[in-house]
């Protein structure tokens, strides 16, 4: 079994330290804050259910050499499009995949593809609606097109840099 | 001979184990943007932009990475910031940061990937963020 080893303890008791004097000097913006980041929470949970669970699955069905077929150096083609469609279709803010990417990067999984599934993320599909309303139907095909373009691009670049 | 399959058991133990062992980077990351979003208003914000196209492209870029948060709160936020009168280059750069770049959750995404692909994800994000929007915007003059 996997030996739990926490990351970011520094972090968090920075964090932590934050809320501490943040409190002592200003206490309605850090009640406030506490209050916001307890509503964040609260809104994330069906995401690390579902980020739990697909990771569980992927390790499950996919074997080591599997995901290294499918995302390692000689994915090719095939790996982007994954990258890519994934990216797109992930919801929640990026670092509640971060656990889950850790894990395939353990696994092989290149580190471009990695940077492409990240930024490809810029694209959100259920928000479209209010890019629409905002930027116009033109930009807001335009710029998904170029954040396609620039997310194979700089995972290129990542893994040339490599 | 027969290769021994990890049972789902297993698989969801080990996954529930590396979120569990992420959970103190997620919580501290929550903690902090709250705080910079109770902070951090609009009405900040707007004073940075409208001074030129080029410092529009900069301070979109650099607010959208600083605030970050749902995606939907930048759109509300770029809506408020429109009807104010900021330009496309500050809210196409901004909406844009917002989801791919977090100043905030750079430690975070260092203790995990390492400094080094950090440091590269995130300076490759920020050109491309302003690469796209210029670029989005004479496309978008070009084709209209």
């Amino acid at each position: 079994m996997k030996k739990l080893e926490f990351k970011g303890i520094k972090f968090f008791i920075f964090v932590l330290i934050s809320y501490i004097l943040l409190y002592i000097f200003d206490t309605t913006n850090a009640i406030k804050s506490l209050d916001r980041s307890f509503d964040t929470l609260l809104t994330l949970i069906p995401i690390f259910i579902f980020i739990i669970i697909l990771t569980a699955l992927i390790n499950y069905f996919l074997k080591p050499k599997q995901i290294v077929k499918h995302f390692g150096e000689d994915s090719g083609k095939a790996g982007i499009f994954y990258s890519l469609v994934g990216g797109i279709l992930s919801h929640g803010p990026m670092y509640a995949w971060y656990g889950m990417l850790k894990d395939m990067r353990e696994h092989g999984v290149k580190d471009g593809l990695i940077v492409t599934f990240l930024y490809s993320r810029a694209i959100k599909l259920p928000l479209l609606p209010l890019m629409v309303a905002i930027f116009g139907i033109t930009y807001t095909i335009v710029l998904n097109i170029y954040i396609i373009i620039f997310s194979i691009i700089q995972g290129k670049i990542m893994d040339r840099l490599k | 001979m027969k290769t021994k399959k990890p049972t789902i058991k297993k698989a969801f133990i080990n996954s529930l184990l590396n979120f569990i062992s992420i959970l103190p980077m997620m919580l501290s990351i929550i903690g902090i943007v709250s705080i910079f979003q109770i902070y951090i208003t609009p009405d900040m914000l707007s004073t940075l932009f409208g001074y030129s196209n080029f410092t529009d492209l900069l301070a979109g870029t650099l607010s959208g990475a600083i605030a970050n948060g749902h995606g939907a709160l930048s759109f509300i936020i770029a809506d408020g910031l429109k009807n104010e009168g900021v330009s496309i280059y500050a809210l196409s750069t901004f909406t844009l940061a917002w989801v791919s770049l977090g100043f905030v959750q750079l430690p975070a995404e260092a203790a995990v990937f390492g400094v080094r692909f950090t440091a590269i994800r995130n300076i490759l994000a920020i050109f491309s963020t302003i690469l796209i929007t210029y670029l989005t915007i004479v496309t978008v003059g070009i084709v209209s």
